[in-house]
């Protein structure tokens, strides 16, 4: 019984310790003099993950080198509630690469650290950066993050597509060299870009507003309106230029065929694959940010290659640059006439959750990415814009996108708008996109419907304010 | 109590530790607290504040949490029935002596191993309106209009229902078991009788296998209120279109998860849990009329 008993505990033991002794170990070995390690959690995956391990390592071997800093850098998905089941656990990264719809929902319930005093030591002002991402970056007053790329909107077309219909355009009264820049033009261009067959089945879309569809909350940007009065804190879904825009992405539905719009949707491919419907030429214009030129170089070489191998073109002046492609960009046209250069926006965040460890050393990393080499170096890589107010020649000559510099007068356009600062942004993100299916399916009127959204998302906000303000009055 | 029997109660205590830790830390807990958060306004980023029944007053009042029961029931109708009926089915045919018999049991168990993502992945593409191959096959048969299933409204929760009848492997491994488990005497006493199959299946093998009917039942009620994974890769976090597959996990983990509300999430957890208790409830006390267990 007794050498059963032995036998047992040993069978236990002996791996036990066996794994302790000689287990698995950490890889991660910290470099030598280094005092301080500072975790960063990134969402990106694939390319854009090893770009910024790249930038992460030449910070590691320099600035990080002599002020005894290292980063480690890890790519997660899902970063977003990661980053918040961490920092309500009290043991948050000390950099969170989020998006910049979550930094007000972290902001509003006091889930950040403010960067402005680190920021203005470190030299960074509203005057560094283009005003509509600084804004975007500041929420009640507070700068609670910088960026580390950011994007912006802009119409992408397929030339082939419109050299086939010129003499269509033509006869329409339209030179085919001269992108639409009204809403009423970008119908029209669509409508003559538009092909069917004999059984009324869509064949190629001259332009859908469904696809890909990630813009559509931003459409009364382009009819001159929005979504949120910040200064009253009250939503403006009534507000006729916003039903406009909803009534204008149902006007497709009426014009293609609900079932025909559909079902040419349907049978779109992946879009990071290269049945993509503008890189197969399924859809002819679209929305879309600066990035989409690493996609379709990536994926469908031929549309970036027409003329010359990569290397070739590169050696080539911008606009003969241009000729290379097969795809250009011009800024998305706007429903009302004086109305130019309207875009979103967008960003990917820095931000120090609260509870980091090391603050000030968090922000040694998020300041050298913003240096404007660095900066411009990762943007390329990333191949988007870049949020700072200089942008040095090389940026715009030697970018990998050969319409950089129309993201870039984007950004810098008075009309240019960033992510509204709701609190509760992801309900109403929710809602409205239920709201545009219900539309393009041509079940609800636009004008009800934002009429009914309006009275839901404002009874939700006022709520949220209230037990905000009743939990900031208690801890007073 | 004597010192031997002292000893070795702390002994069994002591083996069964693990468990009893495991259990008091992450669900004995959690369950306490998930209670006390349904009564508080509760990010997860700032301390719960009390706020008495205001978030189930709420729930009452919240046209996703009817919209999200009510499409979870409508599921649970459809997946319920037929995901029982065809594992039984399958389990039958199954249960037939014939040749290649465990190649086809391997065949029906094998999609139960696949992984919930990727069998989602896949029937996404079988789905394709476009290049789907089931409306492929439709068109074939000559079906002039296949449905968009996913994108249609009307069809996109038959079209989960279809996926989740393929992963009914495990039940019908179950159904297998107890089938073979029925004795031969009773089948021989029914020839005796002069029954035929049919009556065979209805008073012999039903009655017998009702405990593992049973069994099954009350495992695909909790399941089947329980979807969360095929959907929200299928069809998004929102349940689309337009909500027509928002599922009441699906709109709980958004209020966690996506919106911050803890506090909410938590009382529609609870309120999840009431549902499935009475429904279990109902299924036992139903079962003293259906369910024969042998010896009884």
């Amino acid at each position: 019984m007794k050498s059963i008993k032995a036998f047992l505990i040993a069978i236990l033991v002996i791996p036990a310790l066996g794994l302790i002794l000689f287990g698995p170990r950490s890889e991660f070995q910290l470099p030598d003099n280094r005092i301080v390690v500072v975790d960063y959690w990134e969402k990106w995956t694939g390319d854009e993950a090893m770009q910024m391990q790249q930038i992460v390592d030449e910070f590691n071997n320099t600035v990080g080198k002599e002020k005894n800093i290292y980063v480690r850098y890890v790519s997660a998905s899902s970063i977003t509630q990661k980053t918040l089941v961490a920092t309500a656990a009290g043991v948050p990264p000390d950099i969170a690469g989020l998006w910049d719809r979550d930094m007000v929902q972290f902001a509003s319930l006091d889930a950040l650290e403010p960067m402005d005093e680190m920021a203005a030591a470190h030299g960074i002002t509203s005057a560094t950066y283009k005003p509509v991402y600084w804004k975007a970056c500041t929420y009640e007053g507070k700068l609670y993050g910088l960026i580390s790329t950011p994007a912006d909107v802009a119409l992408h077309y397929n030339k082939r597509a419109i050299r086939e219909s010129a003499p269509a355009l033509r006869a329409a009264g339209f030179d085919p060299d001269r992108l639409p820049e009204t809403i009423d033009e970008l119908d029209a261009w669509a409508t003559i870009l538009t092909k069917k067959d004999s059984n009324g089945r869509i064949q190629q879309a001259g332009y859908l507003p469904i696809e890909p569809g990630w813009y559509l909350a931003y459409t009364p940007l382009w009819f001159g309106g929005q979504i949120w009065d910040a200064k009253n804190e009250k939503f403006t879904l009534t507000d006729p230029k916003v039903v406009q825009a909803y009534q204008w992405i149902q006007s497709y539905s009426h014009r293609l065929g609900k079932e025909a719009m559909t079902g040419f949707k349907s049978g779109l491919g992946n879009f990071d694959s290269p049945q993509n419907a503008f890189l197969a030429g399924t859809v002819v214009m679209e929305q879309q940010g600066p990035w989409m030129a690493n996609y379709i170089y990536n994926l469908k070489p031929g549309l970036s290659t027409v003329k010359w191998p990569r290397e070739v073109e590169m050696t080539k002046p911008l606009a003969e640059r241009r000729e290379n492609y097969e795809w250009g960009a011009a800024a998305f046209p706007s429903a009302v006439p004086g109305l130019k250069d309207v875009t979103y926006a967008g960003f990917d965040i820095l931000l120090i959750p609260r509870g980091a460890k090391y603050k000030k050393e968090a922000f040694e990393f998020i300041a050298y990415i913003n240096r404007q080499d660095v900066m411009e170096k990762l943007c390329k890589l990333h191949c988007k814009n870049s949020p700072l107010a200089n942008v040095s020649d090389d940026f715009l000559n030697n970018h990998p996108n050969p319409y950089i510099n129309v993201f870039e007068r984007l950004a810098n356009s008075p009309n240019a708008h960033g992510v509204p600062q709701i609190p509760i942004f992801a309900e109403v993100m929710q809602e409205l996109d239920t709201l545009t299916q219900s539309i393009t399916q041509l079940r609800a009127d636009p004008e009800t419907g934002l009429a009914a959204a309006q009275v839901r998302l404002q009874a939700k906000y006022d709520q949220y304010m209230k037990r905000q303000r009743l939990r900031r009055a208690t801890q007073r | 109590m004597m010192r031997t029997e002292q000893r070795n109660l702390l002994k069994g205590l002591a083996f069964i530790s693990p468990w009893l830790i495991g259990f008091a830390v992450f669900t004995a807990l959690p369950l306490g607290l998930s209670l006390y958060y349904s009564f508080c306004d509760y990010s997860l980023l700032q301390p719960p504040v009390y706020i008495g029944t205001a978030n189930y007053q709420e729930l009452w009042r919240d046209p996703d949490f009817w919209k999200t029961l009510g499409n979870t029931f409508y599921y649970a109708s459809l997946a319920l029935p037929l995901g029982m009926i065809m594992a039984l089915g399958a389990a039958m045919l199954l249960n037939v002596k014939t040749r290649g018999t465990s190649i086809y049991r391997t065949i029906v168990f094998l999609p139960s191993l696949v992984p919930a993502v990727a069998s989602a992945m896949v029937w996404l593409w079988l789905l394709n309106a476009k290049l789907g191959l089931i409306n492929a096959f439709l068109i074939w048969v000559g079906v002039d209009n296949p449905p968009s299933w996913l994108e249609d409204v009307r069809w996109a929760m038959p079209a989960l229902v279809l996926m989740s009848l393929w992963g009914v492997g495990n039940t019908v491994v179950i159904y297998l078991a107890g089938l073979q488990d029925v004795p031969r005497e009773l089948y021989e006493a029914a020839d005796l009788d002069g029954a035929g199959t049919m009556q065979k299946m209805m008073n012999v093998t039903l009655p017998v296998l009702s405990p593992v009917i049973f069994f099954n039942l009350i495992i695909a009620i909790i399941g089947t209120l329980q979807v969360f994974v095929g959907p929200s890769i299928m069809t998004g976090a929102s349940g689309n279109p337009e909500k027509s597959t928002y599922f009441y996990t699906m709109h709980l983990y958004n209020h966690a998860f996506q919106f911050l509300h803890m506090g909410y999430a938590s009382a529609m957890a609870w309120v999840q849990l009431l549902i499935v208790l009475v429904l279990t409830g109902v299924a036992f006390w139903t079962s003293k009329r259906w369910v024969h267990y042998q010896g009884k």
